[in-house]
């Protein structure tokens, strides 16, 4: 039956194309703009390790001195890292920070611009399964024992010695920065995942960095941050040293922990640092501690997809209520104008449940058509944010998930909107709908 | 075949109480090919309604084919009205966006027949009243008396056992009733039981048998032998 029911809303929907066309119009300017700022709350939304949220973890101590607010710090200080690097419990681990340089060109005619850069350990690119073009991450040793060695992006690549995606293999070649020579060990494919998880103090969905530096040439050259720098405590800094032994929180740190097992006995580890510094004069506050948190228990504390987020997508779906209750109306006069053929239907044998099922089939046809043109009122949404707002361009994608939630949706709504009118018309006395002939 | 005993049917609204029937009798036996007269308001489209399942009934009994039909609910009402009773209007409710065969074939859809089966007794009953090569047609290319016949066709697509007719010559020319008529005795004399409600004495002569509905109730019960030659 539901290919008559089909062929019957078909013929229903062409005989009556003005009010078709509106309704359908209706539905697919509340799907237009709910599945607008749904898809960019959605990408936003989007944890980019998901695959292995569980074993990668992110890592906060509360070191703040007993004056200081109850706020967890989000970030490290140098001397906890450079303690914390020395576990063999995680599988992997990178310490990182954000610096910049002002990259010097070979080429004569390309003008010296500055570039920014991530500071980390080998560990960085297994860890987040960034992909390699050539050559390899630095050798673990430099983890110790800083060298002036690099791994690029493509793009930055690109931008060096030519060639496209990377094409060039500049692995051997030399660069400059701030006018020290650096040897390219690898080029990655681009690494832009947004949210930008692993350091969202530039901003969650702020690009990444197309220059990686080891993170042991820290205390060699001294990069300055260009993140965020937060300390509870005065301190007289006026050396390099004095930077790096002081109480600032301006380091990221992650570990990938295999297990459950493996990460208590990681949080054990964490503990007794915590006791051991308590005993040298540091971690002075009775609640002192350390916190381990996977990707997306990280983005969920960090707000990443703000409270304003939601509060439009909910506004936005609001308006496609205000849409559906505008359908209910137009649905219920065109049925009861089409009385008189459901009352000769069911004298001809239509039950009940055969009409509420034909007239919901219509109005799930009328969804579909409203979806169709609701996505194409999503594309034309999200072209409209990309064109405005420049930073909205990797959030204004539809994927293959919201494709599909934009027709459930606009079926959904559709046959929420004609439940009351398709139920009206078949509780109605077929003698009465015969009458109205 | 068909009885009900002192069939009551009340409409009531919050103001006032209507009595459209007030105990009718009524026995119909397999074959009969019955005629109901009576004067406008009489309580004749709420007898034929009632005798269609399209209404219900507020007192008495109906027993249709030995089945207390008013014990039924909605859906077993539906494959009554499917299965047994074929319906024509004096406005012929054909659904004008459907061609020919798609109007016979409404009945058949909800019985659930075979697309086979169907267009065998589409094609079947558009023969029997001689539109068979009309059936792609749609109801607003044809006359008044075409489309009637389109109606007796959807009728009898699914082999009812008893017609109901509702002036099924109300709106045709005297030339197009006669034909319409002829089909209908036709119909009748291949074994398929008729209730025609009529306000054509001429017509209700023409039945085996004839029933008055006064204010509700049969009030005149005649028997016109030979009825079917006139």
């Amino acid at each position: 039956m539901l290919n008559y029911y089909l062929k019957l809303s078909w013929l229903s929907l062409r005989q009556t194309p003005v009010i078709s066309a509106l309704m359908v119009l209706v539905i697919a300017i509340g799907i237009g703009v709910s599945m607008t700022t749904l898809t960019v709350y959605h990408l936003k939304n989007i944890n980019p390790m998901a695959h292995k949220n569980e074993r990668l973890l992110t890592v906060q101590l509360q070191t703040k001195g007993e004056a200081s607010d109850a706020a967890l710090p989000e970030q490290l200080t140098y001397q906890d890292v450079m303690q914390l690097r020395q576990s063999d419990i995680p599988v992997r681990q990178a310490a990182m920070y954000r610096t910049g340089f002002t990259v010097q060109p070979v080429n004569p005619e390309i003008k010296p611009f500055i570039e920014r850069a991530r500071v980390t350990d080998s560990a960085f690119f297994t860890l987040f399964d960034v992909e390699f073009i050539h050559g390899g991450p630095w050798d673990k040793q430099l983890d110790e024992i800083g060298d002036n060695v690099t791994v690029i992006t493509a793009d930055f690549n690109d931008k060096l010695f030519g060639g496209q995606d990377g094409s060039v293999n500049s692995v051997g070649r030399t660069i400059d920065l701030n006018g020290v020579q650096y040897t390219v060990v690898g080029v990655i494919r681009d690494y832009d995942p947004a949210p930008k998880f692993y350091d969202l103090n530039n901003g969650a969905f702020d690009s990444g960095d197309d220059i990686h530096i080891p993170f042991s040439l820290t205390p060699v050259h001294h990069y300055p941050s260009w993140g965020s720098t937060v300390s509870w405590k005065s301190e007289k800094i006026s050396t390099p040293l004095q930077w790096l032994q002081s109480e600032i929180f301006w380091l990221q740190f992650w570990v990938e922990i295999d297990g459950p097992q493996m990460q208590a006995q990681y949080q054990d580890y964490l503990n007794a640092h915590i006791v051991q510094q308590r005993e040298i004069g540091r971690f002075s506050r009775a609640d002192a501690g350390a916190v381990l948190s996977n990707v997306r228990q990280w983005l969920d504390s960090k707000e990443v997809v703000g409270s304003d987020s939601r509060v439009l997508v909910g506004l936005s779906f609001m308006f496609l209520v205000v849409c559906v209750v505008n359908t209910v109306g137009l649905l219920l006069a065109r049925f009861l104008r089409r009385a008189p053929q459901v009352g000769v239907r069911r004298a001809l044998g239509a039950s009940q449940l055969e009409v509420f099922k034909q007239h919901l089939v219509e109005v799930a046809l009328v969804g579909f058509c409203g979806g169709l043109l609701g996505l194409l009122f999503t594309f034309l949404g999200l072209s409209g944010l990309r064109s405005v707002f420049s930073n909205f361009e990797r959030f204004s994608q539809i994927d293959l998930t919201m494709t599909l939630a934009v027709f459930v949706i606009a079926i959904v709504s559709s046959l929420l909107a004609g439940v009351y009118p398709a139920y009206r018309i078949c509780q109605t006395n077929p003698a009465t709908l015969l009458k109205t002939q | 075949m068909l009885k009900m005993n002192s069939i009551a049917k009340v409409y009531r609204t919050d103001m006032i109480e209507t009595h459209a029937l007030r105990a009718l009798d009524l026995h119909v036996k397999e074959g009969e090919f019955v005629s109901v007269t009576g004067p406008s308001g009489s309580g004749k489209t709420t007898f034929l309604n009632i005798t269609g399942l399209l209404e219900t009934f507020t007192g008495g009994e109906y027993l249709l084919d030995n089945v207390d039909v008013g014990q039924l609910n909605d859906r077993e009402r539906s494959r009554i009205r499917n299965e047994k009773i074929g319906f024509i209007f004096q406005g012929f409710n054909l659904i004008p966006e459907l061609n020919l065969f798609d109007n016979v074939d409404v009945p058949l859809r909800y019985r659930g027949f075979s697309g086979k089966e169907r267009k065998a007794r589409i094609e079947d009953a558009l023969e029997k009243v001689g539109l068979a090569a009309r059936m792609k047609h749609y109801p607003a290319q044809l006359s008044g008396g075409q489309q009637q016949r389109v109606a007796i066709a959807r009728a009898l697509a699914g082999q009812p056992r008893f017609l109901l007719a509702d002036e099924p010559t109300g709106n045709l020319d005297s030339l197009m009733a006669r034909q319409v008529m002829e089909l209908l005795e036709q119909i009748n004399q291949q074994g398929t039981t008729i209730i025609m409600v009529t306000h054509d004495p001429e017509l209700a002569r023409r039945a085996q048998r004839n029933i008055q509905i006064i204010d509700g109730q049969v009030n005149d019960f005649s028997i016109y032998e030979g009825a079917a030659s006139a």
